[in-house]
């Protein structure tokens, strides 16, 4: 059992922009030494740095950079956003195994000065023959098909999408380290922007980032002694569906549905004992509108197709029944491939957050949604 | 200056009566008929003018004089004037009430309907003009066409996107699916030992666990279970906006394909076709024989005469090069004209027109080969398409009766 050995001790990032004007594994270096500073820990005391199979900057290169020394253990996790909460995992594991002491997670990223996400590639990838040659080739173009379907499946609209962004704009506003900080929008500002790929806008679509973010994991008992109060893994679990595709899941029987995120939701639970009414506030990967929706649903927030309901009326903003991303989300703070959001999950459980929930209940952290995903759960010691 | 003189134009309303050349007379159907290859019996024999060419009965000649009331010369000009040099026709919704008989005198009277701009658009930025046409007989108004012309500023030439880049990914797996392809066959995996049906394939049954692929032969038909219309951002080899449909086949499996047609909704009865080497879905209802017309330069030149358009990006390939293009290029009169042949062609000499509305997209240059594709949209009405290599030159929609 995992729950409650380890837990994050310190959190860094950079600056987030649309061009750092820096190499990604000088963003890395910067984003891993702000956090061991955060938590009071030099680069010596380092012995396990974990990432995604998607980042750049080799574990010896940070190591490298920071003068880390040895180290004892490296890991990647697949599949882009759907790694970053499985990232911590990768950490608790070899703190709780007694393989390592302290386990720095980083991720750092120029994805909108460098290569960008949203732009057809040619993939030589067998899955992705199935979609790009026939021009579904995007991120984007790939949600809007699964979208479609729930939209016909349940009666939502496109404004419940903008409703989203509309939240997530709103946390955004108030945050100073938000690219869009003091630019809230309105659902007819939603309505009104651009096709993508129909039924998605361009404000259902998160933002392209530059950026990098690092957290750092060691056990309770360590973490207790260090510089900030400790947010406490109380979860973390990774899941994979049957029939699973990354991005493209449209064999299964029900395609307007994220049973990956089911397999994460029943091991959060399982594991903290905790039960979704307990939950103060949730960061949700929101790197399209629809499946914040999707998400509540797998999760137990509300029933299948109802999540419509859960956010009218502000439902998911400060001060509804469950504020959603309070720090804006990737929608309104930045993309760093649900980093940022584990990180703004820690400050509201230190209490630090910009727009800080009430409540001591726990939070609860998603990764990237349409592939295989992680979750956490993190409380207060 | 642009919004106000659009909107002094605007005011004005309709201009007065400008007479054709010439009255409906049989030398010049008869040349616009040799032009565009139309062997349609019926004009001759009746003595009726092709509708697609009522256009062409009030073109203002290779010496225009001047016109200050022409809503569309006056606002051409002042683009022009600004900066905006190159111009292209890019829409024309033709209505025709009736036939035109030979003998008869032909006025039109037109009036600007909007012009809208600065907007970018893949040729540089912009401005669109529209205007509504109406062309009568005495007191007797026979035909309407909205008309929209892009007056731009050229941009630097762009790189097409490569159509070669996003090619299907051939493994030991699929290739037998891409070899169905390649025979007009559309074909989904069967394990050898179990019979289960499998899309996408794999070399191991998830069912059986049997390393015996083999495949079955699809029906070919299917239902839209999802649908997306992509729009940004642009996709190597395709011109947005375009469908992508995720089909139900009734064999039991799913399968993602381009849709060309109509908007789709999800249910919807689909039926695949094979273009360029890919399974492509359209609606599963009755479609036109392909027609693949080589694009000669004398094609283009002998069109454009009968249509009496003397630009000269439509004869002199000097001009055309000069001013960007890679040749001599279609005019949009001929474009309609050869829709309008497409389709009497397979319609028949008894099927009256009632109208065409066409959108241009990329030119169709000479050398190039315009390949036409059509089907039955519903009642009386026939989708159109005509393709080059390059890309999507005209879509549009015809209305005939029988």
């Amino acid at each position: 059992m995992i729950s409650g050995s380890a837990a994050i001790a310190g959190i860094g990032a950079t600056e987030f922009s649309k061009d750092s004007g820096r190499s990604e594994l000088r963003l890395a270096a910067e984003a891993v030494r702000a956090a061991l500073d955060d938590a009071g820990l030099r680069p010596g005391d380092v012995s396990g740095l974990v990432t995604f199979t998607m980042d750049s900057n080799a574990e010896i290169a940070v190591a490298r950079e920071l003068g880390i020394g040895e180290l004892t253990f490296m890991s990647r996790i697949p599949y882009g956003g759907g790694a970053a909460c499985a990232v911590v995992q990768q950490a608790v594991l070899a703190v709780t195994a007694g393989i390592a002491d302290v386990v720095v997670c980083y991720r750092a990223l120029n994805e909108r000065s460098g290569r960008r996400f949203g732009q057809a590639v040619a993939s030589p990838d067998v899955d992705s023959g199935w979609h790009h040659p026939m021009g579904l080739a995007t991120p984007a173009a790939m949600v809007a098909m699964i979208a479609q379907r729930y939209l016909h499946d349940y009666g939502a609209t496109t404004d419940d999408f903008g409703r989203v962004t509309v939240a997530a704009r709103r946390h955004a506003a108030t945050n100073p380290y938000a690219w869009f900080h003091g630019r809230p929008i309105t659902l007819d500002e939603h309505r009104s922007s651009r096709w993508i790929a129909e039924p998605l806008r361009l404000l259902d679509c998160c933002q392209e980032s530059d950026g990098a973010v690092a957290l750092v994991v060691t056990s309770l008992d360590r973490a207790r002694d260090l510089a900030r109060p400790p947010a406490v893994i109380a979860a973390a679990a990774q899941g994979s569906g049957a029939g699973q595709f990354v991005m493209t899941s449209y064999y299964r029987d029900d395609v307007a549905a994220l049973p990956e995120m089911g397999v994460v939701a029943r091991q959060l639970w399982d594991q903290s004992g905790y039960v979704p009414q307990d939950v103060r506030t949730a960061v949700l990967y929101d790197h399209f509108t629809p499946y914040v929706l999707m998400q509540l649903e797998e999760l137990g927030f509300c029933g299948r197709g109802e999540a419509r309901h859960l956010i009218a009326g502000g439902g998911i903003e400060l001060g509804g029944r469950l504020p959603v991303n309070p720090h804006g989300g990737q929608l309104g703070e930045a993309y760093i491939h649900g980093m940022n959001g584990i990180a703004e999950g820690v400050r509201q459980v230190r209490g630090t957050a910009v727009n800080q929930v009430p409540g001591d209940g726990p939070v609860l952290v998603t990764a990237g949604t349409g592939v295989p995903t992680s979750g956490l759960i993190l409380t207060a010691a | 200056m642009i919004t106000e003189t659009a909107e002094r134009l605007r005011q004005a309303g309709q201009t007065g009566p400008r007479a054709g050349r010439d009255p409906v007379n049989l030398p010049m159907i008869r040349s616009w008929l040799e032009a565009m290859g139309d062997t349609n019996p019926a004009y001759e024999r009746d003595g009726l003018a092709p509708p697609a060419m009522i256009q062409v009965w009030t073109m203002r000649g290779l010496r225009p004089a001047p016109d200050e009331q022409d809503p569309l010369g006056v606002m051409s000009d002042l683009l022009d004037a600004q900066g905006f040099s190159a111009v292209v026709a890019t829409d024309s919704e033709q209505t025709y009430h009736r036939y035109l008989r030979v003998g008869e005198e032909v006025t039109v009277r037109s009036r600007l309907e909007s012009v809208t701009g600065p907007k970018r658009t893949a040729l540089g930025e912009g401005w669109f003009v529209t205007t509504i046409s109406t062309w009568f007989v005495g007191d007797e108004p026979v035909a309407d066409m909205r008309f929209r012309i892009l007056r731009y500023r050229p941009a630097p030439v762009v790189r097409e996107p490569d159509s070669t880049t996003l090619r299907p990914v051939i493994t030991a797996d699929t290739a037998f699916f891409w070899d169905g392809v390649e025979a007009g066959e559309l074909r989904i995996q069967r394990c050898g030992e179990c019979r289960a049906l499998r899309h996408p394939p794999g070399p191991a049954c998830p069912a059986c666990g049997a390393t015996k692929p083999e495949y079955a032969v699809a029906a070919g038909t299917g239902r839209v279970h999802s649908f997306v219309v992509h729009h940004h951002p642009p996709i190597p080899g395709r011109r947005g906006p375009f469908v992508v449909a995720l089909v139900d086949l009734p064999e039991g499996v799913r399968m993602v394909g381009e849709f060309r047609g109509p908007r789709p909704a999800i249910g919807d009865a689909v039926r695949v076709f094979f273009d360029q080497g890919l399974p492509v879905w359209r609606p599963d209802r009755p479609v036109l024989p392909t027609w693949e017309l080589p694009v000669t330069p004398t094609l283009i030149i002998s069109t454009a005469l009968a249509t009496r358009d003397f630009q000269n990006v439509h004869h002199d390939r000097d001009a055309a090069v000069r001013l960007g293009g890679k040749d001599i290029f279609l005019n949009i009169l001929s474009t309609t004209g050869l829709v309008q042949r497409y389709v009497t062609d397979w319609a028949g000499p008894g099927a009256v027109v009632r109208s065409i509305a066409i959108r241009l997209g990329t030119p169709c240059h000479a050398y190039d080969t315009l390949t036409f594709t059509g089907q039955v949209a519903g009642d009386g009405e026939v989708e159109v398409a005509g393709r080059t290599a390059t890309g999507v030159h005209v879509t549009g929609t015809v209305r005939v009766t029988s």
